[in-house]
């Protein structure tokens, strides 16, 4: 787990529009092998849509060959509503970019069987070969998308009847009228999220403090289901000094201090290169990759392991961890040296069989 | 198959303006604005983009100017050269003549308006009217500014309050047969192949039988307007009564505001027998004094409609110029923008464009921008009843935009037009 602490909610919201923008760069998205891009909705990422449209209208990031996927959608109003996650998405982030309306994906609230609805959003998170990097906020609860308290760690995309405390928060948006407020949703499930390559977390504001600390402090439980994060590879937090809150002081400086350390140490991306271009055909891809490596310096470990648990249910296996970095002497010893994992040695995904399949696909 | 979708490249006639200042309603909103050359319409974009799977052909960054939807001048008489009041020997002419003022006219940033012809004999206007009809069926870009049908200001009006129209040509009705003997049957009857010309008629309404005919002329889907009348407060509540909704150059060529006796000007004070009806006024500096024109939109703001009133003079060098009047000739002398009747002092309209009156109005009134703008654009809309299409930015509208940048001058803020759209391609 990174932890990400920022003194106010803007340099937090500017440090993941960066994270992201330099992920899609480095990964140099083609139509062929795009970036896919999980995305939330709600105020927690206002700023960093904000951010990134910024950083598109000058020029630094372009959305062409990004396909995005979002978490959720209210069953039961409008697809245009003014408070639709459709409209959300509209405004704040896609009528200002280059995004093409085909590679967007956003699950209908309308659809005539909302079941199918689901798994055939699962089904196409899969053809384009997983996300990448799927960006999440959370709510006071710590539910992630509409995950609410007591769902299962391993739910997929569903149709979820909504709790009463989120009916009562979501009335403000319709004119505090509780008949108004939609009572179900569809959403991405805890293990649609916890598939994704990457997850990064923004979490703003006191309000949500008590719920970081359940998530980050505390042991795995459905009662918080962002705590599921621990059970991820590759996750990140990124917070401002408010929602640190109700954190032990000594949790804070810790991760404070890993941060200071990382960048002393000339390296702030922690992922594995292959997460970093993305499972692109080894071929294509081999040749250019070493001269990237060398360039920018990549850890080696602590090389993130899955837990049995994600194991047992297969998606683990769907992670693609490097399993030899070929440029050791690039990284700072003591960090390599830390943990001798067994599992490095060997190559847990793409198998060789899949990677076929890869080239296969994209030819098609 | 993991594969992003390149940005379609079959063209979609769509354009999107981004980085714009939007005139909505009272404020100017940043946004963008997508406007379809196939449709003429403004586009819904979230739907486009979700429904449709479009994305525009080409954004252009407006830098943070004004967008205001096309301006509507609801009293043209002429422009470059040419009087809709005139008489060709060939009057198939007359058509050309049209189609060359509405291509001139669009540069202006008037995108839709209503060639007025002032009293004249029957003839002329059997003669005239049919080639003054609603001219944007076809929604084609390059024909310019869009007619919406004539306006005829007269000839049943008053005598003492002629302005400078011939007493001569005008005439009492006393029943809707003077008025179809007058305009042409058909020019005044809503027919199913081909548009009505008329869309307003300025009349006085205690003259003849007037009053009485208000109905009969609003059903037909006419706007009638009151002018050039001597009607008491009295005479005009109860022609608002009867339907009539629009006052024709308030201030001018009526009787004055008395203080028993407040007149057609009365009628603007919030009445619960009636809706406060719309107006015209001509901030040209010449025809009203600035103040006058602040106490006129004060009274009723969401009546308040700007017009020109302008004469085929505007652009033209200074001199005297030929002018048909009823059966006369007479001569309008052009000095500056003052435009007199010759041998005399009265007013002969005026040569201002409407913008100029725009930015006479924003600098007298203090107003806002939108709301300066909103006396050209969606209050003269509401008044012709096609507030869904014109005056406004709201998607499904006719994409008829101005474009304006900001100056600041000694006399203060002024608006510069820079683009003109129409029918969702630029044409300026
Ligand atoms: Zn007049």
């Amino acid at each position: 787990m990174r932890l990400i602490i920022r003194d106010d909610s803007d340099a937090a919201s500017a440090y993941v529009a960066n994270y992201i923008v330099d992920r899609i760069k480095h990964f140099a998205p083609t139509p062929a092998h795009p970036f896919v891009l999980g995305l939330p909705t709600g105020s927690s990422p206002l700023g960093v849509y904000r951010k990134l449209v910024e950083k598109y209208k000058a020029g630094e990031v372009s959305f062409e060959n990004v396909i995005t996927f979002n978490m959720d959608e209210y069953i039961g109003i409008p697809r245009d509503h003014p408070e639709s996650y459709h409209s959300f998405m509209w405004k704040n982030f896609f009528s200002h970019v280059n995004i093409h309306p085909r590679n967007v994906n956003i699950l209908n609230g309308n659809a005539p069987n909302l079941e199918a609805e689901c798994v055939e959003y699962e089904a196409k998170i899969k053809r384009v070969g997983g996300i990448d990097l799927f960006l999440a906020g959370i709510g006071e609860d710590g539910h992630i998308a509409f995950n609410e308290p007591g769902s299962s760690l391993a739910s997929r995309t569903r149709v979820k009847t909504l709790a009463y405390d989120t009916i009562l928060a979501n009335s403000r948006f319709f004119g505090h009228d509780l008949e108004k407020v939609p009572k179900m949703a569809l959403t991405v499930g805890v293990q649609t999220v916890l598939e994704a390559r990457e997850v990064v977390v923004i979490i703003l504001g006191a309000r949500k403090a008590l719920a970081l600390q359940r998530c980050i402090e505390q042991g795995v439980n459905h009662m918080w289901t962002l705590s599921s994060l621990q059970l991820h590879p590759h996750p990140m937090i990124v917070c401002d000094e408010d929602a640190t809150l109700e954190l032990q002081v000594k949790t804070v400086k810790y991760f404070k201090s890993i941060e200071k350390v990382a960048l002393a140490q000339g390296f702030e991306q922690i992922l594995p290169s292959k997460i970093r271009t993305g499972p692109a055909p080894e071929t294509v891809i081999q040749a250019p990759r070493e001269v990237e490596e060398a360039q920018s310096p990549t850890i080696v470990a602590p090389q993130p392991t899955t837990s049995r648990l994600l194991k047992a249910s297969t998606p683990a296996a769907e992670y693609p961890v490097r399993s030899v970095s070929p440029d050791a002497d690039l990284v700072p010893d003591r960090m390599a040296s830390r943990i001798p994992d067994p599992s490095l040695t060997q190559r847990l995904t793409p198998g060789p069989e899949q990677s076929g399949h890869r080239v296969g696909a994209v030819g098609a | 198959m993991p594969s992003a979708i390149r940005p379609a490249t079959p063209t979609t006639g769509i354009t999107k303006l981004t980085n714009c200042r939007l005139v909505r309603g009272d404020s100017l909103v940043n946004g963008d604005i997508w406007v379809s050359s196939r449709t003429g319409k403004i586009v819904q974009s979230q739907r486009a983009f979700y429904d449709e799977l479009i994305v525009p052909d080409e954004t252009i960054d407006l830098g943070g100017r004004i967008v205001s939807p096309g301006l509507i001048d609801c009293q043209l008489n002429g422009a470059f050269g040419f009087n809709f009041s005139t008489l060709l020997d060939d009057t198939t002419q007359y058509g050309k003549k049209v189609k060359e003022v509405n291509k001139l006219m669009v540069q202006t940033g008037v995108t839709s308006y209503l060639p007025t012809v002032t009293s004249q004999t029957s003839e002329l206007y059997h003669a005239v009217l049919p080639y003054l009809g609603p001219s944007g069926q076809q929604r084609l870009s390059a024909d310019g500014a869009e007619v919406l049908g004539a306006h005829v200001e007269g000839p049943f009006l008053s005598p003492t309050k002629n302005g400078i129209h011939k007493v001569d040509v005008l005439v009492e009705a006393h029943s809707f047969g003077d008025l179809e003997a007058m305009y042409g049957q058909e020019n005044i009857t809503p027919g199913s192949d081909k548009p009505m010309p008329i869309k307003m008629i300025t009349a006085a309404p205690e003259r003849g039988a007037m009053t009485s005919l208000i109905p009969e002329i609003t059903r037909r889907g006419i706007i009638y307007s009151i002018g050039h009348s001597e009607a008491t407060f009295e005479e005009a509540s109860a022609a608002v009564s009867q339907g009539a909704t629009m006052i024709t150059h308030l201030f001018n060529a009526m009787r004055p505001l008395h203080h028993r006796n407040p007149g057609v000007f009365g009628v603007l004070g919030k009445a619960e027998s009636h809706e406060q009806p719309y107006f015209g006024v001509i901030s040209d500096g010449i025809h009203l004094h600035p103040t006058t024109v602040k106490i006129a939109w004060n009274a009723h703001p969401e009546g308040f409609i700007l017009v020109t009133d302008a004469m085929h003079l505007v652009g033209l060098p200074d001199g005297a110029y030929q002018w048909r009047n009823g059966e006369d000739i007479d001569h309008i002398v052009k000095k500056g923008s003052v435009l007199l009747l010759e041998g005399s002092d009265k007013i002969a309209g005026s040569s201002i464009t409407l913008i100029e009156c725009v930015n006479n109005f924003l600098n007298w009134s203090g107003t806002s921008i939108p709301q300066a703008l909103k006396a050209v654009t969606a209050t003269p809309a509401a008044m012709l009843g096609i507030q869904d299409t014109k005056g406004t930015l709201e998607a499904g509208a006719d994409a008829d935009l101005v474009i304006f940048s900001e100056e600041r001058t000694e006399s203060g803020l002024k608006l510069v037009v820079d683009e003109v759209w129409k029918f969702g391609a630029r044409v300026h």
